[in-house]
């Protein structure tokens, strides 16, 4: 593979175990500038970890990470700070408010005073947490706390967003705000690589997708090559994911579970 | 009410008491005969306990000294009652405080169909099994063997009832204390606002206070003496408290008044039932009760600046010493590392003030005194060094994500592990002062080699910290790995007392400890300045060594 600008996160042959287990089976991967990337896969398919190399929070076995254009090897803090990162199950601490943490998050990255400040009004406006910014996050709601996670990864403009199931526990307007969101954030260059389990969203939102099943890449492209790889021609993202993934004998499983 | 239901409540509750202890599940831990060993090891130990001093009994030949035996006797049985209802108390109020901080939920989950009588009888029944149940058994069946050979056997057996009755009365008023705080503390964090945080620190500093007065008070050898008599002599005057009703029933078995005695024993089974009552309605009312969200700001969003940052420390470095700080005063579970200080400055205190029976002689005081200045501050840095990592719990991937470096890392995580420590040292330091009245020289030699320590000990639990974080936060926050803790407080210990040791023999060439041999005597201000150069030589190396265990924790973040 050889390395060009255009791609903004460039995998190749990487592999990751534990123990016995293969989390990541020599994986080719890339992602271009300003493009909203997809990573699917059924539960334990290895899209976490895979998330999480390309963030430089786990060390691949073999293979070269480069986000960037920064071996995230090298120097990961690099890579991080031109990064938000959403978790797929984010911790935050409950025992600040949502406007401490932000507070917090924007020193963690630098953000300047005036221009934080101006960052966290506009977002808690938006995805409306106004009015309960100085409560505990320890009474929040499932989806006041993913609201803060998100905010937080947005806080200091990143260049690239990995997203772990970023709309989870959202309700639709919050959840509709960040999808126009992430679409502005694309149209003005940031790139960002989303994991979910909601395939309608996936195909609605993304550009390019990549499936994966028990660590492997199992394809990758638009929805045209995609359907080509799957030879399901006018098929959805459902379809083709659960043929791709051998998963498609559904109503057997339903008809089983009804005897 | 559904017995079987009951008893399985009691089974999970005791399953989850042990893994707040941090007890793993184990399969002979699950094994019957295990749990029950606890009790026949109780009962035999207090079988013998009764025989041995039946024995003794038997073999005094002195009238006089045996009637006073005797009667020594009669009188510890009818104080038994309120004594276990005391001690049931500060236990079962202990487990719950041990319960405060517990992510998992031991409620029953609320769709089950479990009433709330089978929920709070199995609530109050699991205070008691373990260690309060064990000593009541201990009790019970010393007061058996040993009423033989008084021949106060039909006392004995209503003394035990009486045992088993203030037990379940103590463990039942837990209740509905653990009910009612739930309740209470949502009010006061209601009313208070903007206080709230402080309010909840405070109030949880006050309630560590007077529990641990009580504590002492009851546990310190003079303090339960003087309680047993008491009691004995005072149980009649109060006969209108529900509370002693127990203890009168025996006075009036005693006595002979069998009227009175079905009178105390119907008034307080009553009561019981009463208190019952109250705890099911009030579980009823207030079991699935959430607390209020506390506000702690309203209004303009202001960026602070900082102190911290004209000091030197970035703003990320700054930003997290910050959240440390409302850390320790927010979140109970940490809060409870003040109880170290409070103890040490407590003990000593009521020890002066004569609250633990004599009053400590001078130079005892001064040599506890001497102990505040020392001990408060350097224990708090290497228990604040070992947890200040592993405290992150789950959000620690913010840490692993973001662009901290592990310079700025371990900059941070110190700084605020010697200022905390510092200040309390501080203020512990004043009490001492100002209560023992020590010279100045030796006053300011303590200060110096309490900060010495708080900076040595801060650095080598931090490198243990970083070592052997635990981030587990299910069902309570670990922060620390046990072995890795209990290694580190050991060389924490040898190293205090390496740095220390130029003071000790200052100490002992002046002839303060007075020892045999006579040595030259060595100046304060050197033995100072010797201790201070190992100090720094130790803080430096560990330091370097926290650097680079910081330095692999974040890059294995992953693993």
């Amino acid at each position: 593979m050889v390395s060009t600008a255009e791609y903004v996160v460039e995998l190749s042959r990487v592999a990751k175990r534990y123990a016995d287990i293969v989390a990541v089976d020599y994986i080719d991967l890339d992602v271009k500038y300003g493009e909203i990337f997809g990573l699917l896969g059924p539960n334990a398919s290895g899209k976490s970890t895979t998330l999480k190399i390309i963030l430089g929070l786990v060390k691949p076995d073999s293979g070269s990470v480069k986000v960037l254009g920064i071996n995230a090897e090298d120097d990961p803090v690099a890579v991080k700070r031109q990064v938000g990162y959403v978790p797929e199950t984010p911790r935050i601490y409950e025992f600040l408010t949502g406007l401490e943490y932000l507070d917090f998050v924007g020193d963690i990255y630098g953000v300047g005073v005036s221009e934080k400040k101006t960052r966290i009004k506009e977002y808690l406006e938006a995805l409306e947490l106004e009015g309960r910014e100085g409560d505990m996050i320890s009474s929040y709601s499932q989806g006041m706390k993913q609201k803060i996670t998100l905010i937080s990864a947005f806080l200091h403009k990143p260049r690239l967003l990995i997203l772990d199931e970023p709309l989870s526990g959202l309700d639709p307007k919050s959840a509709r705000i960040v999808k126009d969101l992430l679409r502005e954030l694309t149209a003005h260059g940031v790139t960002t690589i989303m994991s979910t389990h909601i395939l309608e969203i996936a195909q609605a939102m993304c550009d390019r997708i990549a499936i994966m099943y028990e660590g492997r890449l199992l394809a990758s492209g638009n929805m045209k090559e995609l359907r080509q790889k799957a030879r399901l021609p006018g098929s959805d993202l459902e379809e083709i994911f659960l043929k791709l993934t051998g998963t498609e004998d559904i109503r057997e499983v339903v008809e089983a579970l009804l005897k | 009410m559904n017995w079987k239901n009951v008893a399985r409540l009691i089974s999970i509750d005791k399953k989850s008491g042990r893994l707040i202890r941090g007890q793993k599940l184990r399969r002979y831990r699950e094994s019957k005969v295990f749990q029950y060993l606890l009790y026949g090891g109780a009962c035999v130990l207090g079988l013998a306990i009764g025989l041995a001093i039946g024995s003794y009994y038997n073999g005094v030949s002195d009238p006089e000294l045996k009637n006073l035996l005797y009667q020594s006797a009669r009188h510890l049985f009818l104080s038994l009652p309120i004594l276990i209802l005391l001690y049931s108390l500060v236990f079962t109020m202990m487990g719950q405080i041990q319960r405060t901080g517990v992510r998992s939920s031991i409620q029953p989950p609320y769709w089950l169909p479990i009433t709330w009588e089978e929920h709070t009888l199995a609530s109050t029944i699991a205070h008691l099994i373990g260690f309060p149940l064990a000593s009541i058994i201990v009790f019970s069946s010393a007061i058996v063997s040993f009423s033989i050979f008084l021949g106060e056997l039909p006392l004995a057996t209503l003394t035990i009832f009486a045992l088993l009755a203030s037990a379940f009365l103590a463990s039942t008023t837990t209740e509905i204390f653990r009910v009612l705080q739930v309740r209470l503390i949502g009010a006061v964090y209601k009313t208070s606002g903007k206080a709230a945080v402080w309010v909840r620190f405070l109030g949880s500093l006050l309630f560590l206070i007077a529990f641990y007065v009580v504590w002492f008070a009851l546990t310190s050898g003079a303090g339960s003496i003087t309680l047993i008599e008491m009691v004995a002599s005072a149980q009649e005057a109060v006969w209108f408290v529900p509370y002693v009703w127990l203890g009168l029933a025996l006075t009036s078995f005693m006595g002979g008044l069998l009227a009175q005695t079905i009178l105390f024993s119907l008034a307080s089974f009553l009561f019981i039932l009463a208190l019952f009552y109250v705890a099911v309605r009030l579980n009823v009312r207030f079991g699935l009760y959430e607390p209020p969200a506390i506000t702690v700001s309203k209004g303009v969003y202001v960026p602070k600046v900082g102190l911290l940052g004209k000091l030197g420390f970035s703003s990320l470095e700054a930003a997290v010493i910050r959240k440390d700080i409302k850390a320790f005063t927010r979140r109970r579970e940490l809060m409870y590392i003040f109880i170290m200080p409070l103890v040490f400055i407590l003990m000593p205190l009521m020890q002066h003030l004569g609250m633990l029976g004599e009053p400590a002689t001078s130079e005892a005081s001064w040599f506890l005194f001497a102990w505040i200045l020392l001990g408060p501050g350097a224990i708090m840095a290497a228990m604040l060094g070992t947890m200040i990592i592993g405290e992150e719990g789950g959000s620690v991937w913010l840490f692993f994500s973001s662009p901290i470096t592990a310079r700025s890392l371990v900059k941070c995580k110190y700084a605020f592990i010697t200022i905390f420590s510092s200040i309390v040292m501080l203020v512990c330091g004043v009490i001492g002062i100002l209560v023992a009245h020590p010279s100045p020289d030796i006053a300011t030699a303590l200060l110096i080699e309490s900060l010495l320590l708080i900076f040595a000990l801060g650095a080598v639990s931090l490198r243990a910290g970083i070592k052997g974080a635990d981030f587990t936060e299910v069902p309570r926050p670990r922060m620390v790995r046990p072995l890795t803790a209990l290694v580190n407080m050991l060389l924490c210990l040898v190293l205090a007392l390496a740095i220390f040791s130029p003071l000790l023999l200052h100490a002992i060439t002046m002839g303060y400890i007075p020892i045999p041999v006579h040595l030259p005597k060595i100046d304060l201000s050197i033995a100072v300045s010797i201790s201070a150069v190992i100090a720094v030589v130790v803080t430096f190396v560990f330091y370097r060594i926290a650097l680079n265990a910081a330095e692999e924790f974040l890059t294995e973040a992953g693993r």
